[in-house]
């Protein structure tokens, strides 16, 4: 993997936070500030971190400080829990493994210093199953916060015993979705739950719960210590703060790169990716997350933060880009990613179970040039169909995606139809 | 090539059936013979790997270039075509390919055939020698371990030998049933006979085609088989990976007759498809079929599959010169053994004619690189096979024993009765190849390799006889263990590990020019291999 450029600002790669597992070390070099400063004036954390614009960074985008204050508000019933989710298991994204591995000191006191803040006496790490370092490296490093001092200072301020679990999940994509993982918090299967109620008001076991993914909350004790003004300051206006993105794909550097917030995607994929693989031309980059769309070369100048992209029509999703170059087929590709949508719809609800499958065998058949052009125009109809009629984003995801391949490479679609009406392509290959 | 030696026509005068030979002259030392003349250790004929799985380690300069290449397929290539789905894809239609194919199908799985030209064109249908087996009673596994380990100069991979030394009594028998003839004694037991490098007589063999006897019987228990489909003329230009890149999903293949693409997608792939003689290493000629490549060699090393032994192989030293149109041809090994010398330009016996291949090879190239050759020209030069001395001897015994060297050579004015045969070491075996286990499996998950495209069990040097075991006694591992390999998730079938060997290829700065693998050499390629 390509070491991350020395120029770019380093927050949460810096490397005197990646010490991994070693607490002693990690306190040696500044850890713990944070917690004390939000000990000391714990609605003043919600303050910077709401002038900070902190943002949602496992793929929604949501001010921070809204469900934090709705978390706050409400009163202990009779517990308030706080889940980090670290499911990561969007295509494409790895940058949340990379800081509970190596920064999981970091993680941990963004977290105690939001439970603080927010009220909360009961910590949850949620991580994906097959992460097995990082899950590794958690387990050591909440072992040595149990018996800190820091825990201590932290449960004196809450006035109760905070109480710290590591919790793998359940290795299903829908896991991420919060109220799923509420679910496996409490111990069933990871299906979404109909909104509302709110986590906010009612989460797990009936209790105030906030989650945020693994990213957010290891920008809390950075904000804290160094304040809101520095936070706007690293980010390349609109956006604010620093952004993990995961890049991967046809680039000769993979990896995750830690860029202000707004960085353009030229940046990414030719500064710091070191450009297209066999110097080919870009011809698309899929955005991770839950709700990932295509961005063209004409998106190259584009600032990747959660505004300017949703006003492209894209998201910014988890920061993970995708690139392919030409000679990469984009219906293979969606089809592909349909096929995982599917696969991981939970079933609960009847569109999403039955629409993507229904969206993934016709994209099979297209792709393996079996396809019509009354399959073409049922997916299209399925695209305008299936949006906001699940419990969860999944199907919006599944159906958005596709949406976005028609919009931007329509005529690949066309090509890969059967074009002779014997229903073989001419393009294919007769064999014995 | 080198210039100089006596003409043929003055050797020709020369030579006399009943001339009185000198004694052998003293033996050098065979470590030192090899290492000066042994065209492995030719000058910068081998290089030190940049990328892959063996990057650092040493390789033929040619195979490195196929090696570290670009592929024929972009991911773009992939969109609307035909997939097709089985169990088991087997890559090759020579004696390892069909072993592994049946005994998958027997398993129960449905398999996939694919090769590179017709079934059954491939290296094993010329074997002439014999397959070895243990089976005689003074005969016994342990020796044949060791005489496979001692020839290959104790680089094989003890543990693959022994499976294989195993193996043979139990590989006799299936062939057997199969259909298979071998030569029998008057008492009706299977007839053996020793061969070079090695310590008993351990040699089964029919006639002079015990390989095309076996291609024979396994060619129709393959085409009869209802699990088994074959696709002919269908070579594979690519594997597949999982998403990561990081196993073998399937294959990607191309048909000779029309150019056009087809996906296949397996639990597991079996490699068989052979080795590399038409690559002309060091400009040598070969006694390979038109098809062996090296083409799985290059698959396999592309997805990541460890390899061995990558600058090591085998030249047969009495492969023909003269006529033009058999150049490269083999004598099997089976007249020498049967007590034919060899004689350079004077006339005069060189080498111990029974010694490893690998060491007659040398001293036949001492004796043309030191002028004491029968030259025709630059490019063809030789020593003599002494079959009239033979035929001398024992009348009537080259056309009982070598019918397929008599109607070879039949027709073409060379009658090995009466003139020796102008003979010079043709390229002839891949000593190394994939590395694989006891199973035949890569280092890749869902990848296997069977015959002469694994490696790990000749060495530097593979003994007579063992290759036909090695393709029954893998195949059969590999077939077995292919249809074992379980199924997870859902399949997605991408090209992702040729990004990882471009993104290597660019980082080493090697340039991304040359697209393998080879399917054809270039004066055979008529038809269009890919698109």
């Amino acid at each position: 993997m390509h070491p991350v450029a020395a120029q770019n600002p380093q927050v949460l790669l810096h490397p005197e936070c990646r010490v991994g597992a070693d607490m002693g070390r990690w306190r040696r070099t500044g850890g713990g500030k944070a917690l004390v400063q939000a000990v000391r004036d714990p609605a003043g954390v919600r303050n910077q971190v709401r002038e900070a614009g902190l943002r949602g960074l496992g793929g929604s985008g949501f001010p921070a400080w809204r469900k934090w204050d709705a978390v706050a508000a409400e009163a202990a019933n009779p517990d308030k829990y706080l889940i980090i989710n670290g499911n990561e298991d969007e295509p494409g994204t790895f940058k949340d493994r990379l800081l509970l591995e190596e920064t999981p000191h970091q993680v941990i006191e963004g977290a105690v210093a939001t439970a603080v803040a927010i009220g909360a006496n009961r910590i949850v790490f949620y991580v994906n199953p097959d992460l097995l370092r990082p899950l590794a490296s958690m387990k050591i490093a909440i072992e040595q916060w149990r018996t800190s001092d820091l825990l201590v200072l932290a449960a004196e301020a809450l006035a109760r015993p905070l109480n710290l679990t590591l919790l793998p999940g359940s290795g299903h994509y829908i896991g991420g979705e919060e109220t799923a993982a509420m679910e496996w918090v409490e111990g069933r299967f990871p299906f979404p739950r109909g909104k509302p109620p709110f986590p906010a008001q009612s989460g797990v076991m009936g209790c105030p719960t906030l989650i945020n993914n693994v990213e957010t909350l290891a920008q809390v004790p950075h904000i804290v210590v160094k304040g809101a003004e520095w936070f706007r300051a690293l980010g390349k206006a609109p956006g604010a703060g620093t952004k993990l993105y995961s890049l991967s794909g046809d680039v000769l550097h993979p990896g995750v790169f830690e860029l202000p917030m707004g960085t353009s995607l030229r940046e990414l994929i030719f500064t710091h990716g070191g450009g297209l693989l066999s110097g080919k031309p870009l011809k698309a980059v899929f955005t991770g997350g839950p709700s990932s769309t295509l961005l063209t070369p004409a998106d190259l100048d584009v600032a990747m933060d959660f505004d300017s992209l949703r006003a492209r029509g894209s998201s910014l999703g988890t920061g993970a880009m995708i690139v392919v170059s030409e000679g990469t087929g984009i219906v293979k590709r969606v089809a592909e990613y349909e096929r995982f949508f599917a696969h991981s719809s939970c079933g609960q609800c009847p569109s999403c179970k039955t629409g993507t499958k229904t969206m993934s065998r016709l994209l099979d058949r297209i792709d393996t040039g079996r396809g019509t052009d009354a399959d073409l125009a049922l997916l299209k109809n399925l695209c305008a169909l299936l949006p906001d009629t699940g419990r969860c984003h999944l199907v919006n995801g599944a159906a958005l995606l596709l949406d976005s391949a028609f919009r931007h490479f329509h005529d690949e679609f066309v090509q890969a139809l059967v074009k002779s009406p014997q229903g073989r392509n001419p393009g294919g290959v007769e064999w014995r | 090539m080198t210039v100089g030696g006596v003409p043929l026509a003055a050797a020709l005068a020369e030579y006399r059936p009943d001339a009185e030979i000198g004694p052998l002259p003293t033996p050098v030392d065979s470590d030192a013979l090899l290492s000066t003349y042994h065209p492995d250790y030719l000058r910068g004929s081998v290089v030190t790997l940049a990328v892959g799985a063996n990057a650092g380690g040493s390789c033929q300069r040619d195979l490195a270039e196929l090696l570290q290449a670009e592929a024929f397929i972009d991911e773009a290539d992939l969109a609307g075509i035909p997939v097709t789905d089985v169990d088991v894809l087997v890559v090759g239609g020579g004696g390892a390919g069909c072993a592994a194919a049946l005994t998958a199908a027997e398993a129960g799985a449905r398999v996939l055939l694919a090769t590179k030209l017709r079934l059954g064109d491939s290296n094993t249908v010329m074997a002439e020698g014999g397959i070895q087996a243990a089976i005689e009673p003074e005969d016994s596994i342990q020796k044949h371990i060791q005489d496979t380990l001692r020839g290959g100069h104790h680089a094989g991979d003890p543990e693959l030998v022994a499976r294989m030394a195993e193996d043979g009594p139990d590989v006799l028998r299936w062939l057997i049933d199969l259909g298979m003839q071998f030569e029998l004694t008057p008492n009706g037991d299977l007839r053996t006979r020793r061969g070079g490098g090695t310590s008993a007589s351990r040699l089964v063999f029919c006639r002079d085609y015990t390989g095309l006897e076996m291609m024979r019987v396994l060619r129709e228990s393959v085409t009869l088989h209802h699990n088994i489909e074959v696709w002919e003329q269908s070579p594979a230009v690519e594997l597949l990976s999982n998403e990561c890149g990081l196993a073998c999903v399937g294959a990607v293949l191309a048909s000779l007759v029309d150019g056009g693409l087809r996906i296949v997608r397996t639990r597991s792939v079996v490699l068989a498809t052979g080795g590399l003689g038409r690559l002309h290493l060091n400009g040598f000629a070969t006694s390979n079929h038109l098809g062996a490549t090296g083409d799985g060699l290059v698959l396999a090393y592309r997805i990541g599959a460890r390899l061995c032994e990558l600058d090591s192989f085998q030249y047969h030293p009495t492969g023909l010169v003269f006529p033009s149109h058999l150049a490269g041809k083999l004598v099997t090994e089976g007249v020498r053994a049967a007590g034919a010398l060899l004689l350079n330009g004077l006339g005069s016996r060189f080498v111990d004619e029974l010694q490893p291949r690998d060491v007659v090879c040398a001293a036949i190239l001492r004796e043309c690189q030191e002028g004491r050759g029968i030259h025709i020209d630059d490019r063809r030069v030789g020593v003599w096979l002494d079959t009239p001395r033979l035929e001398q001897a024992e009348p009537g015994l080259l056309e009982r024993q070598f019918p397929n060297l008599m109607s070879r050579t039949r027709g073409s004015g060379v009658d090995p009765r009466v003139q020796p045969l102008l003979v010079h070491p043709t390229l002839h075996y891949q000593n190394g190849g994939v590395v694989i286990d006891l199973d035949g499996a890569s280092s890749v998950p869902g990848l296997f390799a069977v015959g002469e495209v694994a490696g790990g069990i000749h060495g530097r040097n593979r003994i007579m006889g063992n290759a036909l075991l090695e393709i029954i006694s893998f195949g059969r591992r590999a077939g077995r263990a292919a249809t074992t390999t379980h199924d997870r998730g859902p399949k997605k079938v991408t090209v992702e590990h040729l990004n990882h060997m471009r993104r290597a290829l660019t980082l080493a700065g090697l340039p991304m020019t040359r697209r393998t693998p080879m399917i054809l050499p270039a004066y055979a390629r008529g038809t269009p291999c890919t698109r």
